[in-house]
């Protein structure tokens, strides 16, 4: 039996109404969004959920250039809707239809993805790639990278506030994303997400991000420098996987080796690349 | 797919009628264990172990005992002891009684230290905590190679422990078959081969967990409702354990999410009957799916290693066959699943004149290995194919036609069928009906395997290849399965089909249905199935051994030919002719002299009220006779990407000769599902285990088993024979189809990239490792 403690059960109809029904539980309170994580959590300290499916959180929206994206929004919903699906020609569309199996992604929320921020969770690497901007309402309204909020201590953050948005800016360029996984719903044994933007036949900038290292994603900036200016070509791809190989910073699990997850660093990183830089290129 | 030939016509056999359960199924019915509602009953939990190997110097119940709602807790000091095996078999036993309710020792983590009763699910989680056990934590044994080290740890040292075959040396059970002089065929055979393959830890992960109510009926007989494939052995064994008289016991089994072979084991169903009896309340006990994993059963994991020979025509001369098999803590299933490895896999290359098989089954600190489909014939065709494909390669042959050279046909026998038995000599038999031939025409053509083998296909890193394998398996235990069934014919005409036979979700009430319509010639809708239960249904030994379309199947023939036999009785005297000339057919009898008829209402009526009143009804046994073999081809084509080692099967067509196909809708299924559980043993599947013998991946987050998106395309073909034993030509279907996928792909992966994969499951990793090391 899990969340044996839960006394009470609230639909919240507004930010403001769950930051306060959170606040009153002092710590004993959680907010309850698709339920994917909290429905498998342990915790028996908690007396109070918060639904907060119902305030106005829903939802997928283009606005100068950028996708702003509700954090109850489902990964389904994500995945059905227009906007979402033309954003970078399909790349958002591309991480998702990898994520979980589908019943899964019919419950789970993007804004669920990013507190849990799993280490091997593939959204987190998509959105520090893609430079994505969390919005969030506690004591006062917030926004930062979401890269830069992984290096805080967000889920202390998250005890006290709301996620609200996730915006994904536009580039000029192209994203692709690799995956291995044991089995089609299984997490990452490894992940990547790259974007390149191409002028005049090379490469304006880079962004590369790996994650489930086991790890939680980072982007590799000393790829990023390197790649700019350099003309795709497979001999650069090779040095790219070469390069990762050797630079990458993996560990083991009981999924996979620190060995073989060396190997394959390089692999997924310049397959990506690669992908992401003919896309450009088009 | 099924193959058409010209079949007999029939009317109901052979045809895919409707599920005689689907509707309920399918409109959610009430019908699984738990589904009843037992008023006031206990919620029944079981406190596991948290050592792989310990003693419990004191137990200290007072503080749960404490608790509001608590009932009962019971342990090693307030149960007898009685030494027991959890397997249902047949009698004699052939799994030695190492087994206790609860014991003094504990040997495994997740074994049973102390159950307890209380009134809502938190007061039993909270008494589970508050139990206080002192344990003294022993060295423990965590691999059979630490088992058979000397001056191991020894698992089972309690004295009054019965039939195991070594205890000192932590050996369960032990068989060496020798047939000819092997190592001397093995020496003088201008070509050998040798292969060495591995099964790890694997879960049947049947979708309902172990479940199970415990109550007292109005006599006060304890009546147990469960999750079983086995309901007579569980009477049985509940008996035995709790010093019950047989006849004080009533089991019923509802329908049953699953089962794989753990569901052949008596696990909850003595704990929550003790409970019962202690508390005087009803009781319930549900598995966790964490419970399922490690404390329920696994298949056993198995070193296997096979060594041929053959004249360089291919005609194999010899197969030594050795398996190390590990039984985990209790030697449930031991003798008989190691016995299976060689009995099951040696006949099918008969042509090999000098044979050997020899093994054991050892004792681990480790979860309880038992029953699973395929049975150890799974690690023996691992093995066995793997090491034949390997021998192909030598003798640059065709791996089909070696195959094609040596398998057994129609009218040959092995001399296995009489060395090897259930846990003591088998029987000699011929086999009757093999479609081999044709199965692996059909399987070759449909993979493409002259145009696709041996081209190394690539698309960027992914390389492409074809692998084949053979199997076979049996249809019951000769000599030992008996199943029984009883046909009533109501008065409207229709029929009451009382089964013992189990149809654990395979769907052997419709095939059984199918069998009894066909022979008393009415629609499957006139045949009311009722199975099992132990107080109504005849005996039967219950769903293993690929048994119940042959040998209940049988009987419900018998039954049905008996009550032919007294409605034309029935009817001669309303027509006034003689038996002789009435046939039965579409629910009347006709003369075939006058053309006059009666239906098989107007039987009913009259045997019921009018003339000469009597029920029409029969019971018939069936001993299986023999074991007649269904015979599978398996082909597959796999990419493997050269650069991660992730391995895709991309297609998989497996081609079975089953006799005649009841239902072949449900045989194809049969196959196709034990195929995707093949796949999900190369790829997937793997019980991890912690330094301190802790599974570690006791959950479906962690232990992948293949989903709707990994299936590939899975072409499940049956090819027809008629095994003149079998009712209506059948045979069995439910297991063979799973011994094939393992060394398939592995042979497919070799074809691809030239790595023999022949340890399980082929991951990623291990694919690359291998890729690696190979170009250095």
């Amino acid at each position: 039996m899990r969340l044996t403690g839960v006394r009470r059960f609230h639909w919240a109809r507004d930010v403001e109404e769950a930051l306060s029904l959170l606040d009153a539980y002092h710590g004993r309170g959680a907010l309850l969004a698709g339920g994917v994580d909290l429905g498998r959590s342990a915790r028996t300290d908690l007396e109070g959920l918060i639904d907060i499916m119902g305030i106005g959180l829903s939802y997928v929206r283009e606005e100068d250039g950028r996708l702003r994206i509700g954090t109850t929004t489902t990964l389904t919903e994500i995945l059905e809707h227009p906007a979402a699906r033309r954003y970078l020609h399909g790349a958002l569309v591309e991480v998702l239809c990898r994520v979980a199996v589908p019943p899964l992604r019919n419950m789970a929320t993007l804004g669920g993805a990013v507190v849990s921020a799993h280490p091997w969770a593939d959204i987190p690497t998509a959105l520090v790639a893609l430079g994505a901007e969390a919005r969030w309402e506690g004591e006062r309204e917030e926004h930062a990278l979401v890269e830069e909020l992984y290096r805080q201590p967000f889920r202390a953050v998250f005890r006290r506030a709301v996620l609200t948005e996730i915006a994904l800016p536009p580039w000029n360029g192209a994203f692709a994303f690799e995956k291995l996984s044991r089995s089609a719903g299984d997490i990452a044994l490894l992940n990547a997400a790259c974007g390149v933007g191409i002028q005049d036949g090379k490469i304006a900038w880079a962004r590369v991000a790996v994650g489930a290292t086991p790890a939680r994603a980072e982007r590799l900036t000393w790829l990023e420098e390197a790649l700019q200016g350099e003309a795709p070509s497979d001999t650069l791809w090779r040095q790219v996987q070469e390069e990762v190989e050797r630079r990458a910073k993996v560990g083991d699990d009981r999924r996979a080796s620190a060995a073989w997850r060396r190997s394959v660093a390089g692999v997924v990183v310049r397959r990506a690349v690669a992908r992401a830089a003919e896309r450009a290129a088009r | 797919m099924a193959v058409s030939v010209a079949a007999k016509a029939r009317d109901v056999v052979g045809q895919n009628v409707h599920k005689v359960d689907g509707p309920a199924l399918v409109c959610g019915k009430p019908l699984f264990t738990l589904d009843m509602d037992v008023p006031g009953a206990l919620v029944g939990k079981i406190l596991h172990s948290p050592h792989a190997h310990a003693m419990i110097e004191a137990i200290d119940t007072s503080a749960a005992e404490a608790i509001p709602g608590v009932a009962c807790i019971l342990h090693f000091g307030n149960v007898p002891r009685i030494p027991h095996t959890t397997a249902g078999q047949g009698w004699p036993e052939p799994s030695p009684y190492d087994t206790v309710l609860f014991d003094r020792k504990v040997r495994y983590v997740g074994d049973r230290v102390a159950a307890v009763a209380a009134t809502s699910e938190e007061a039993a989680d909270e008494a589970l905590r508050k139990i206080r056990v002192e344990y003294k934590v022993l060295p423990a044994v965590l691999s059979v190679d630490e088992a058979l080290a000397p001056g191991a740890p020894v698992i089972h040292d309690e004295p009054d422990a019965e039939g195991i075959y070594d205890a000192q040396r932590n050996i369960a059970a032990a068989v060496d078959i020798p047939v000819g002089d092997v190592d001397r065929a093995l020496a003088e055979s201008p070509v050998t081969a040798e292969a060495t393959c591995e099964i790890p830890y694997l879960q049947h992960t049947p979708i309902e967990p172990h479940c199970v109510i415990a109550y007292f009926d109005e006599d006060g007989r304890l009546v147990i409702r469960t999750s079983t494939q086995v309901p007579f052995h569980v009477r049985r064994i509940v008996a035995r354990v709790l010093a019950l008289p047989m006849s004080r016991i009533r089991v019923v089994k509802p329908r049953i999410g699953g089962g794989f072979g753990a569901k052949q084991e008596i696990i909850l169903e003595p704990v929550a009957g003790a409970l019962a009896l202690r508390t005087g309340r009803p009781v319930r006990i549900a598995y966790t799916r964490e419970e399922e994993f490690v404390a329920s059963r696994t298949r056993h994991p198995m070193r296997v290693t096979v060594k041929l020979g053959a004249g360089r025509d291919g005609t194999l001369r010899a197969i030594d066959m050795e398996a190390l098999s590990n039984t985990g803590a209790y030697g449930t299933h031991s003798l008989t699943v190691l016995s299976n490895v060689g009995s099951k896999t040696l006949p099918l290359y008969n042509k090999a004149r000098h044979l050997r098989f020899h093994g054991k089954a050892v004792y681990t600190n480790l979860p309880v290995a038992g029953a699973y489909r395929g049975y150890g014939a799974t690690q023996g065709y691992f093995a066995l194919e793997v090491a034949m494909d390997i021998l192909a390669e030598k003798l640059g042959l065709d791996p089909l036609e070696l195959r094609q050279r040596n398998h057994i046909r129609v009218g040959e026998t092995s001399p296995i069928f009489e060395k090897i038995g259930e846990g003591r000599e088998g029987k000699a038999q011929i086999v009757r009906s093999c479609a081999l031939p044709e199965c692996l025409r059909i399987g070759a053509e449909r993979i493409g395997w002259k145009r696709n083998r041996g081209r190394r296909r690539r698309e960027g890193p992914w390389a492409y290849g074809v692998g084949m394998a053979c199997a076979m398996q049996g249809s019951g235990i000769t000599g030992i399965d008996m199943g029984a069934a009883t046909i009533v014919m109501n008065e409207d005409g229709s029929f009451r089909l009382l089964v013992g036979a189990t149809d654990l979700g395979t769907g052997s009430d419709t095939v059984l249905a199918q069998i009894a319509a066909e022979a008393l010639g009415v629609s499957v809708d006139k045949v009311l199935v009722y199975s099992s239960d132990t107080d109504f249904t005849p005996f039967d030994v219950g769903a293993y051994a690929s048994s119940t379309t042959y040998v209940s199947g049988l009987a419900v023939l018998k039954a049905a030919e008996d009550v032919r036999r007294q409605i034309l009785d029935v009817a001669a005297a309303a027509l006034e002719e003689a038996p002789e000339d009435l046939e039965l057919s579409q629910g009347a009898v006709r003369s075939v002299r006058s053309g006059r008829a009666v239906t098989l209402a107007d039987v009913g009526h009259r045997a019921t009220y009018v003339v000469d009143q009597h029920q029409i009804a029969a019971t018939a046994s069936c001993v299986a006779p023999e074991s007649p073999p269904p015979f599978a081809a398996f082909f597959c084509e796999v990419a493997v990407d050269t650069e991660t080692g992730l391995v895709r099967v991309e297609r998989f067509v497996a081609v079975a000769d089953c006799g005649v196909a009841i239902h072949p809708k449900q045989a194809e299924g049969q196959l196709e599902g034990a195929v995707v559980q093949g796949i999900g043993h190369a790829l997937y599947e793997e019980m991890l285990f912690s330094g301190r013998g802790r599974c570690v991946n006791p959950s479906f987050f962690d232990y992948k088993i293949p989903s709707a998106l990994d299936v590939p395309e899975v072409e499940a073909i049956l090819v027809p024979s008629e095994e003149p034993t079998g009712p209506f030509g059948a045979k069995s279907i439910a297991e063979v189809g799973i011994n094939g996928p393992l060394p398939a792909i592995s042979n497919a992966i070799y074809d691809a990239v030239g790595i023999r994969l022949t340890r399980a499951p082929f991951t990623p990793e291990r694919v690359l490792s291998a890729l690696r090391s190979r170009t250095g």
